[in-house]
């Protein structure tokens, strides 16, 4: 099969909404939707704690949250394994190669990035902002909403960053997911390894969908960002 | 009776001492404007009594209730609001911004959209309700900020120059305001140089120099 070929059976197969090829995009956009389900409120809040609350070890959580942006994903799903597994401490809630340990492995990913990100963006609002809110009376919850308000774009681009991080990922998924077909099996993992078993068509198919959905949040990343800055 | 008494307030800056206040005490009802070059530490005696900043030392009685500063407590943020030298808008709506106090008061809906309407009137925003408030001139965020605090009928209100970047029409309005804030027994602290204010009759003068207040 040439590449021409190739190129043109994956296309046939995105058309014809492939049972296999869709099912492997759904597995990769539930499992990172429902990460990032877990993530955000917990990166923002995260975030928002490191921004606005003094205490010992707040510098030293901060640079280690920094540290982490660039962990390699692989290493990440490396840990998660050891602990997964069945000699591992969590061994016995036999979460080894489902998608909940996908899901656990993707949260702690994308947690760096949410956290970082929000705690730079609510360090750049405006301190008036704040000092408004409690001229006006706000209690202390309400105050961290406005804040939060204030700085929704930054905290999109930073939802869309860790996204686009996590979407795309394959060492962790890999490691804990084990690319089970119909179930852990999910984009990046099924191009690493089903293509390399000869399935040109599919991996070319599945590289398409992901380089847009690639795309279009990294597009989002750039038009909040942009929003942000005004 | 006295509102508001503080006693033995100090804020410094390493050697320097921004402010230092024996006491000041303030009657109900009463308005006072704030003097003093740049720099004597008028903003910094307002954000003070606003609970923004903390002193280094100091007291605080409000309406008979002793309170402090660590940390500033909640039932007294909610008799007291302060306008910002540059005000601060947030970025939703103008309507949103004028019912912000309201909405932390838990006013109800019905009672919260005739108040916003009458601030609005009040400080001529009505043409700019369509405007995003980030967008709006100096003077028009000046206003907002007025109508925003006004709305809340706070028992203490500070005001940090605000007529500084107002329009003839604006500060004439702002400063017929003021009036009507005394009239209605308003207890007010307007820090300001304009003539206009200070010379409001039954306005109490204080002169701050170095962090002193001198004339009382
Ligand atoms: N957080 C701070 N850090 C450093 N200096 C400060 C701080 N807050 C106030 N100051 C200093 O305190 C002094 C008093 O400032 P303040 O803003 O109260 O003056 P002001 O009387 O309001 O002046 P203006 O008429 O210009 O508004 C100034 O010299 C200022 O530089
Ligand atoms: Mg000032």
């Amino acid at each position: 099969m040439t590449l021409w070929d190739a190129t043109l059976a994956a296309l046939l197969l995105l058309v014809s909404g492939d049972r296999e090829l869709w099912g492997i995009v759904g597995v990769s956009l539930s499992v990172t939707l429902r990460a990032m389900l877990v993530a955000t409120p917990l990166g923002i809040a995260a975030g928002y704690l490191l921004a606005t609350v003094a205490f010992p070890g707040r510098r030293l959580l901060i640079v280690l949250t920094q540290g982490l942006l660039a962990s390699p994903t692989v290493v990440v799903g490396l840990i998660l394994y050891l602990l997964l597994s069945r000699q591992g401490v969590f061994g016995e809630l036999q979460l080894l190669f489902t998608q909940t340990a996908m899901i656990i492995g993707q949260v702690l990913i994308a947690l760096p990035v949410l956290i970082a990100f929000s705690l730079s963006a609510i360090q750049g609002a405006d301190p008036r902002a704040r000092e408004t809110a409690q001229a006006l009376g706000a209690s202390a919850p309400r105050i961290a909403w406005t804040l939060l308000l204030e700085v929704r774009f930054a905290l999109m681009a930073a939802v869309c960053s860790a996204f686009g991080r996590i979407v795309s990922e394959i060492g962790c998924a890999l490691m804990v997911g084990g690319n089970i077909a119909g179930v852990t099996r999910n984009m990046p993992t099924a191009i690493a390894l089903e293509t390399s078993k000869g399935d040109f068509a599919q991996g070319i198919a599945l590289g398409i969908v992901l380089l847009l959905v690639a795309l279009g949040i990294n597009s989002a990343f750039a038009f909040f960002q942009g929003e942000a800055r005004r | 009776m006295s509102l508001l008494t503080v006693r033995a307030l100090v804020r410094s800056l390493g050697q320097r001492r921004l402010l230092a206040i024996d006491e000041l005490c303030l009657s109900a009802g009463e308005s006072c404007v704030l003097t003093g070059a740049n720099g004597s530490g008028k903003s910094t005696l307002l954000r003070i009594l606003a609970g923004i900043d903390a002193p280094d030392a100091g007291t605080g009685c409000f309406d008979g209730r002793p309170f402090g500063w660590s940390p500033y407590p909640d039932w007294l943020r909610k008799q007291v609001t302060y306008v910002h030298q540059q005000p601060y808008v947030f970025h939703s709506s103008v309507i949103d911004n004028v019912a912000y106090g309201l909405r932390a008061r838990g006013v109800p809906r019905a009672e919260r959209a005739r108040r916003v309407e009458e601030a609005l009137s009040w400080a001529r925003l009505h043409h700019l309700l369509d405007s995003p408030p980030a967008r709006l001139s100096g003077g028009e965020k000046q206003r907002l900020a007025l109508a925003r605090a006004w709305v809340l009928r706070p028992r203490l209100l500070l005001l940090d120059e605000p007529t500084a970047s107002l329009d003839a029409d604006s500060r004439r309005q702002t400063i017929e305001l003021l009036r009507t804030f005394a009239d209605a027994g308003t207890t007010a602290i307007i820090a300001c140089h304009d003539r206009d204010v200070i010379e409001l009759p039954a306005m109490r003068r204080l002169d701050l120099v170095d962090g002193r207040i001198i004339t009382d």
